[in-house]
C-alpha cells in the first residue's frame, strides 16, 4: 500500500513535504498534465483578443504546478498546502476579464475557497491531535494503535472528518456548497473554466476519497453521510442544469450533477466495505470520465463563446449547423456523459449503478451491515436514474438547440452557416484529440477502461476481486436504456413544454431561489456583521465611556466660563485710580502734552487674556503632570530630610 | 567590553539621537547620513553583543534593597534586540524618502533614534524594575512622533496615548511592587520567582494582581478594550506607524507579558487557574474583534492598525496558553508579524507618499502604475491571512497546534478564532489588492497615469521585507527550533 515511490524534503515550509507516485497519484497528474497541455493549447486562438495574457498564462501555470502538487501530495500537510496556492492562483481566471459579474463570481469563489480552506485548517490540527501524523498511509495505523480510546477521542475524529468533508466538499462543489460552480465557470475562459472543472474540482473529490479510504475505511456511518451528500448533489445539479438557458452554465450545472454521481460511488464503496471493488472502480473511472468531457465539452462552448461572444442558448441557437468537427465533437462528449452504450461514460456509470444493486442485493440477503433499508437503497437507485435521465435531457436541450434547430433570426443563421473557419487548426487537433477518449473508452472498455482502473484502484485501499464485468450484458444495458428512456420523456414532455414559449429557451428558474443570494450573502454580509458591529461599538466606546464617566461624576470639570468677566473689582480700582492719577496730572504737569491712555480698560482686558491661559493651562494634561511632578519632590525631599 | 556593551547600545542612538537637531548639517543629507550611520553603528553593536553574550545578569546601578537596574542577554532578548535592530536601519532609510514632505525632520529624526536606544532598553532588561523604567521612557519618547503633524487630530491621538499607556504603566507597576514582594529574585528567571512560601493564602491575590499587570502592560499590545488609542495614533508619520505601532512599541507591551508571564509569574503557578482563562478569553475576542473592525474600516492605516491589534493577540494567546509550545507559537508570530505588518504599512505609507490617496476605495487600479509596491503588499497580505509557504503560515500552524496540544476548551475557541479571523483577514487584505490589480473593465487608466513607484529607498526595505517573509516561510526551522531553546530557557 505504501507509494513505492516517494519523495520527501524536509525543513520547508515548517513540517516538511512530502509526495508520493503511485498508481492513482501518477495517473491523475498524467490526465491533469493532458488536459492543461489541450487547454493551452486552445487557449492561444481562444485568448487572442483578450487583454492581460501575460497574467492569464502566468496563473495558468502557477495553478498547473499547484495541483500537480495537491495530486502527488503523500501527506494531508502537503496536500493542504498546494490545495490553498491552487484555490488562490485560480481566481486570477475567474476575474479574468474584470467584468463586474465575473469580479462577483471570483468573490464568491475566493470567499467559499477561503473559507473551505480554513475549516479544512481546523479539521487537519483537530486529526492531528488525535493521529499524531498526517502521513495518509499512517493514518490507519495510527487510529488502528488507539482503537481503544475513548468516546471523546472517536467524536473528535469525527468533527475532524466533517471539518475536512467541508473543506474538500467546498472545493469539489457538494450541495451545499455548489453555489461557486455555476457562477464561476461561466465567467472563466473556457480553456480556464474546463480546467476548473475537469481537474480543480477532483481535486476536493481526491480529499474526499482519503477521508473515505484512509480515515474511514469502510465506516458505515461515514459511508451514509457521503451517499447522501452525493445523491443530492447529482440530482440538485441536474435539476439546475435543467433550468439554464446558458451554455457554460448548463455545463457547469452538470459538473455540479457528475461530481454527485462520484460520490455516491464513494459512499456506496463506504456501505460496501472493503471487500467489493466495484463502486471503487466506479467512482475513479467517472472521475476520470467526467475531467475529459468537461474538458471537450467546455473548450466546445469556448468555440461557440470564441465566435459569438454570446451563450444565450437563444442567441447561439444554430451555431453549429454545417459544422461537422465541432458537432462530432460535442456529441462524443454529449452521449458519453448522457451515459450512452459504447461510450466511456456508460462504462463508469455502469458500474456505478452495478454497486447499488449490489448492495441491495446484499440487504436483501443479510449480509451487508445495514445503515439503509432496501426500500432507501431502492429509492437512491430510482433517483440516480433519474439523475441520468435529467443528464440524458439537458444534453439533448443543448445539443438540439446548437446543432439541429435554425436560429430564429434568419440572417443570424446565413451568417452562421457561412462561418467556415471557426477555429484554427490547433484548437481543431486540441479539441478533437481530446474527443477521441471517449469512443475509444467506450467501445474497448476492456483495454481501455478497466486497465485505468487496475492502475488506479490500489490506492482505494479495497480488495481487487478479480472479476470481469460484462458491460454489455442485458441487465447493465437495461439500466442505460431506462435513463435514456426518461431522458427522452423529460426532454419531450419538461423541455419542448414548460421551458420553452413560442420556440423560444425561456429560463423558469425564480430569480430570488438562489441559495447564494438567499441565504448566504445575507447572512454572511448583513446579519453577522451587524450583530458583531454592535458588539463591537459597546466595547470600543468602554474605556472612553469610562473617562466621560469619570469626568460627570468623580473627576467633575469645572465649568469653562463661557465670557471671562473683563476685570475683577482690583483692576477696576487700581486702574481707576491711575486714571483719576493721570487725569490730574494731565491737568498740571502734562498740559500741554496730555497722555491718552484709559488704564482701567487696559488693566481689565489684560485680567481677562490671564484668567483665560489660566483656565487652559489649569485643565491641560502637562500642568496635571507638573503637579504629579512637584508632589513627587516634595515626597522625595520630605524622604531626604 | 561586552560587560558594558548594553549599556553602550542603548545610549549611543539615545544620545546621538539628542544631537541630530543640535548638530548645524549642511544639507539633508548630510543629516541622513549622519543618522543612518548611527543606527547602523548601534545595529552593529547589537550584533556583536548578541554573537557573544555576557553570561548572567550585568548590574548597572543598585538602589536599595533588592532594586537594581540591570541587564540580561538571554533567549528573548536576543530576539527581541535581533529584531528591531534589523529592521531600524531598514525603517529609518525609508523615512528619509518619507519625511522630504513633512516638516521638522530634524526633531522626528531625534525622537526616532532615541526610541530605537530606549526599545533596545526594554530588550536587554535584565529585571522587571528596569524593563519598567524603559517601558515608561518608550511612552514618553514616542509622544512627539504621534503628536509630530501638529494636527489636532495628532494633539488628539497624543493624548489619549498618553493616557492610556500611563494609565497601563500604573497598573503594570502594581505588578512590580507585587513581584518584589513575593519573589525571591527580581531578576527574570525562566520559570518564575515566586517564593511559594511567602505567598502563602495570597494565592487569588496573586493572581488578580498578575491580571492586572497583563492588562496593564496590555495596553501597549493594544488588548481589547486598551485598543483604541492604537488606530488614533495612526495619524502619525507612517515611518512611526510602521515601526513603531506595528513592531517596536506594541511588540514591547507583548514583550513585557512574556516576561511577567514566563520569567516572574512563572507558568507552574499560572496555569489552569482563572486567570488563565480570563487573560486566554481577552486575547481572543480582542483576535477576532480586532479583525471585525478591520474589516469595517476604510481608512488604509486604521484598517492595517486594527489587523495590528488583532494580530498582536495572536501573539498573546500563544502566551496565554502558557505551554513550551504556546511560547514558541508566541515568539515565531512575535517575529513574522513584525516583518509582514512593517511590510504592509510600508506600502501604504509609500502609496500615500506617491498619491496622497488615504482611503481603501480610493486605489483603483494602481497596482498596474505602481507593480513593486502592490506586488510587496500582496505578499504581505497572503502572508497575514495565513497562506502556506509564508511567514504567516507558518506561526499560525504553530499557534493553532499548540492551542490543540493544550487540551483546554478554550484554546479550542481560540483556533476558531484564529481560524475566521483569517477568513476576515483574506477579505480585509484581499479587498484593497484587488481594487489595485482588478479594478474592472470599465477602469479608466488614465486617471491614475500619474502615479509610479517611489525611489530606492523606499523600494529596498520593501523588497527586503518580501524576500524575508517567503525565507520564513520555506525556511522557518532554524527560527522555530532557536524559539524551542528559548522556550527550555535559554
Amino acid at each position: 500500500m505504501n507509494p513505492q515511490y516517494e519523495l520527501v524534503i524536509d525543513n520547508i515550509c515548517g513540517m516538511g513535504l512530502s509526495f508520493g507516485f503511485d498508481g492513482f497519484r501518477i495517473l491523475y497528474a498524467v490526465i491533469a498534465t493532458f488536459m492543461w497541455i489541450m487547454a493551452v493549447a486552445f487557449s492561444a486562438e481562444y485568448m487572442a483578443h483578450y487583454q492581460n495574457k501575460a497574467r492569464y498564462y502566468i496563473f495558468t501555470i502557477l495553478t498547473y504546478l499547484a495541483t500537480i502538487g495537491v495530486f502527488l501530495s503523500a501527506d494531508l500537510f502537503t496536500l493542504f498546502i498546494f490545495f490553498e496556492i491552487m484555490s488562490f492562483t485560480s481566481y486570477v481566471w475567474v476575474a479574468q476579464d474584470e467584468k463586474k459579474e465575473s469580479l462577483r463570481a471570483g468573490d464568491t469563489y475566493l470567499a467559499i475557497a477561503v473559507m473551505g480552506g480554513l475549516v479544512l485548517l481546523m479539521g487537519l490540527f483537530l486529526l492531528y491531535s488525535v493521529t499524531g501524523t498526517l502521513k495518509i498511509e499512517e493514518i490507519v495505523p495510527a487510529i488502528i494503535t488507539k482503537s481503544t480510546y475513548p468516546e471523546q477521542l472517536q467524536k473528535r475524529l469525527y468533527t475532524a472528518g466533517g471539518c475536512m468533508l467541508f473543506g474538500f466538499g467546498a472545493k469539489a462543489g457538494a450541495f451545499p456548497l455548489h453555489i461557486w460552480l455555476p457562477k464561476a465557470h461561466p465567467a472563466a475562459p473556457a480553456p480556464a473554466s474546463a480546467l476548473l472543472s475537469g481537474v480543480l474540482t477532483k481535486a476536493g473529490i481526491y480529499g474526499g476519497l482519503i477521508l473515505s479510504c484512509y480515515i474511514f475505511p469502510g465506516d458505515g456511518k461515514w459511508g451514509t453521510l457521503i451517499l447522501a451528500l452525493g445523491t443530492i448533489t447529482m440530482f440538485w445539479g441536474a435539476f439546475l442544469a435543467l433550468f439554464s438557458v446558458n451554455l457554460k452554465r448548463t455545463l457547469a450545472c452538470s459538473s455540479v450533477s457528475q461530481i454527485g454521481f462520484i460520490l455516491v460511488g464513494i459512499g456506496t464503496m463506504g456501505l460496501l466495505g472493503k471487500e467489493f471493488d466495484i463502486a471503487a472502480r466506479g467512482s475513479l473511472l467517472h472521475m476520470v470520465n467526467h475531467s475529459m468531457i468537461k474538458l471537450v465539452l467546455f473548450m466546445a462552448a469556448g468555440v461557440v463563446f470564441m465566435n459569438l461572444h454570446e451563450l444565450d442558448l437563444n442567441e447561439i441557437r444554430g451555431f453549429g449547423r454545417k459544422k461537422p468537427l465541432l458537432c462530432f465533437i460535442f456529441l462524443m462528449g454529449a452521449l458519453s456523459i448522457m451515459g450512452v452504450p459504447f461510450f466511456s461514460g456508460y462504462i463508469s456509470k455502469t458500474l456505478l449503478h452495478e454497486g447499488i444493486v449490489e448492495y441491495i442485493h446484499l440487504l436483501k440477503e443479510g449480509e451487508a451491515a445495514v445503515f439503509f433499508t432496501a426500500a432507501a437503497m431502492k429509492a437512491i437507485e430510482w433517483i440516480f436514474l433519474i439523475s441520468g435521465g435529467l443528464t440524458a435531457a439537458y444534453m439533448t436541450k443543448l445539443f438540439i438547440a446548437l446543432f439541429v434547430e435554425k436560429n430564429r433570426e434568419e440572417s443570424k443563421q446565413v451568417l452562421f452557416d457561412n462561418r467556415k473557419k471557426y477555429m484554427n487548426p490547433v484548437s481543431a487537433s486540441a479539441l478533437t484529440l481530446s474527443a477521441l477518449f471517449m469512443p475509444l473508452g467506450g467501445l474497448l472498455p476492456h483495454m481501455v477502461m478497466d486497465k485505468i482502473a487496475d492502475i488506479g484502484v490500489s490506492f482505494f485501499t479495497v480488495k481487487t476481486s478479480g472479476h470481469i464485468i460484462e458491460y454489455f450484458s442485458f441487465e447493465n444495458i437495461k439500466g442505460a436504456v431506462i435513463s435514456l428512456t426518461i431522458g427522452a420523456l423529460v426532454y419531450l414532455l419538461v423541455v419542448r413544454r414548460l421551458l420553452m414559449v413560442n420556440g423560444k429557451y425561456v429560463d423558469r428558474w425564480p430569480k430570488w431561489l438562489d441559495l447564494e443570494n438567499a441565504f448566504y450573502r445575507p447572512v454572511l454580509l448583513t446579519v453577522i456583521p451587524f450583530v458583531s458591529g454592535v458588539v463591537c461599538r459597546v466595547l470600543d466606546s468602554a474605556t472612553d465611556g469610562m473617562v466621560v464617566l469619570l469626568r460627570k461624576t468623580v473627576y467633575q470639570d469645572s465649568e469653562l466660563k463661557r465670557e471671562p468677566e473683563e476685570g475683577n473689582e482690583f483692576t477696576h480700582k487700581i486702574g481707576g485710580m491711575i486714571d483719576r492719577l493721570i487725569r490730574y496730572l494731565n491737568q498740571t504737569v502734562w498740559s500741554y502734552q496730555p497722555h491718552k491712555d484709559n488704564v482701567e480698560h487696559k488693566m481689565a482686558i489684560r485680567y481677562q487674556q490671564i484668567s483665560e491661559s489660566n483656565a487652559i493651562i489649569s485643565r491641560s494634561m502637562s500642568f496635571g503632570l507638573l503637579l504629579a511632578c512637584a508632589g513627587l519632590a516634595l515626597v522625595l525631599l520630605y524622604l531626604l530630610f | 567590553m561586552s560587560a558594558y556593551l548594553p549599556g553602550i547600545v542603548i545610549l549611543v542612538p539615545f544620545l546621538g539621537g539628542i544631537l541630530i537637531p543640535l548638530i548645524p548639517f549642511k544639507s539633508r543629507t548630510a543629516r541622513n547620513i549622519y543618522t543612518e550611520g548611527l543606527i547602523l553603528i548601534n545595529a552593529v553593536l547589537v550584533a556583536v553583543l548578541l554573537f557573544n553574550p555576557p553570561q548572567g545578569v550585568l548590574e548597572v546601578i543598585k538602589f536599595t534593597g533588592n532594586l537594581r537596574f540591570a541587564f540580561k542577554v538571554d533567549g528573548m532578548a536576543t530576539l527581541f534586540a535581533g529584531m528591531i535592530s534589523f529592521l531600524w536601519p531598514l525603517a529609518t532609510l525609508y523615512a528619509f524618502e518619507y519625511m522630504t514632505k513633512e516638516e521638522h525632520e530634524d526633531i522626528f529624526f531625534m525622537f526616532y533614534s532615541m526610541t530605537y536606544g530606549v526599545t533596545l532598553g526594554i530588550a536587554l532588561a535584565g529585571n522587571l524594575l528596569t524593563l519598567y523604567c524603559f517601558y515608561e521612557m518608550l511612552t514618553l519618547v514616542t509622544v512627539p512622533l504621534v503628536l509630530h503633524t501638529l494636527t489636532r487630530e495628532a494633539v488628539l491621538a497624543s493624548r489619549k496615548y498618553l493616557y492610556y499607556s500611563l494609565g497601563g504603566a500604573a497598573f503594570a507597576f502594581i505588578g512590580l511592587i507585587f513581584i518584589i514582594m513575593y519573589g525571591n529574585s527580581t531578576n527574570f528567571v525562566f520559570g518564575g520567582v515566586l517564593d511559594m512560601a511567602k505567598i502563602g493564602n495570597n494565592t487569588d491575590a496573586l493572581l488578580l494582581v498578575y491580571v492586572m499587570a497583563f492588562m496593564g502592560f496590555g495596553v501597549k499590545a493594544a488588548v481589547c478594550p486598551f485598543n483604541s488609542w492604537l488606530p488614533d495614533a495612526g495619524v502619525a508619520p507612517t515611518p512611526v506607524t510602521a515601526l513603531l505601532h506595528a513592531v517596536a512599541v506594541v511588540k514591547s507591551g507583548a514583550f513585557a507579558i512574556i516576561r511577567i508571564t514566563y520569567y516572574s509569574f512563572g507558568t507552574d503557578f499560572l496555569r489552569g487557574t482563572w486567570a488563565q482563562s480570563v487573560v486566554m478569553a481577552v486575547t481572543i475576542f480582542t483576535i477576532v474583534y480586532g479583525c471585525s473592525r478591520a474589516v469595517k474600516e476604510t481608512h488604509l492605516k486604521r484598517r492595517l492598525a486594527y489587523s495590528t491589534i488583532s494580530n498582536l493577540s495572536y501573539i498573546l494567546f500563544g502566551v496565554t496558553i502558557m505551554t513550551p509550545a504556546g511560547l514558541i507559537g508566541a515568539l515565531t508570530h512575535m517575529l513574522f508579524h513584525a516583518f509582514m505588518k512593517i511590510a504592509s504599512f510600508f506600502c501604504a505609507g509609500a502609496v500615500i507618499h506617491q498619491t496622497e490617496k488615504e482611503y481603501v476605495h480610493e486605489l483603483n487600479g494602481l497596482g498596474r502604475r505602481m507593480p513593486v509596491v502592490f506586488s510587496v503588499f500582496l505578499i504581505s497580505a497572503l502572508a497575514l491571512m495565513g497562506v502556506p509557504g509564508l511567514a504567516g503560515f507558518i506561526s499560525k500552524w504553530n499557534l493553532a497546534a499548540a492551542a490543540v496540544e493544550s487540551n483546554s476548551v478554550l484554546a479550542y475557541a481560540g483556533v476558531a478564532a484564529l481560524l475566521i479571523s483569517a477568513l476576515l483577514t483574506a477579505i480585509y487584505m484581499m479587498t484593497i489588492v484587488m481594487r489595485a490589480f482588478f479594478p474592472g473593465e470599465d477602469f479608466n487608466y488614465d486617471t491614475v497615469k500619474q502615479y509610479k513607484d517611489p525611489n530606492w529607498q523606499m523600494l529596498l526595505p520593501l523588497c527586503i521585507f518580501a524576500v524575508m517573509i517567503v525565507f520564513f516561510g520555506l525556511k522557518s526551522d532554524i527560527f522555530v527550533d532557536f524559539f524551542g531553546q528559548i522556550a527550555k530557557g535559554l
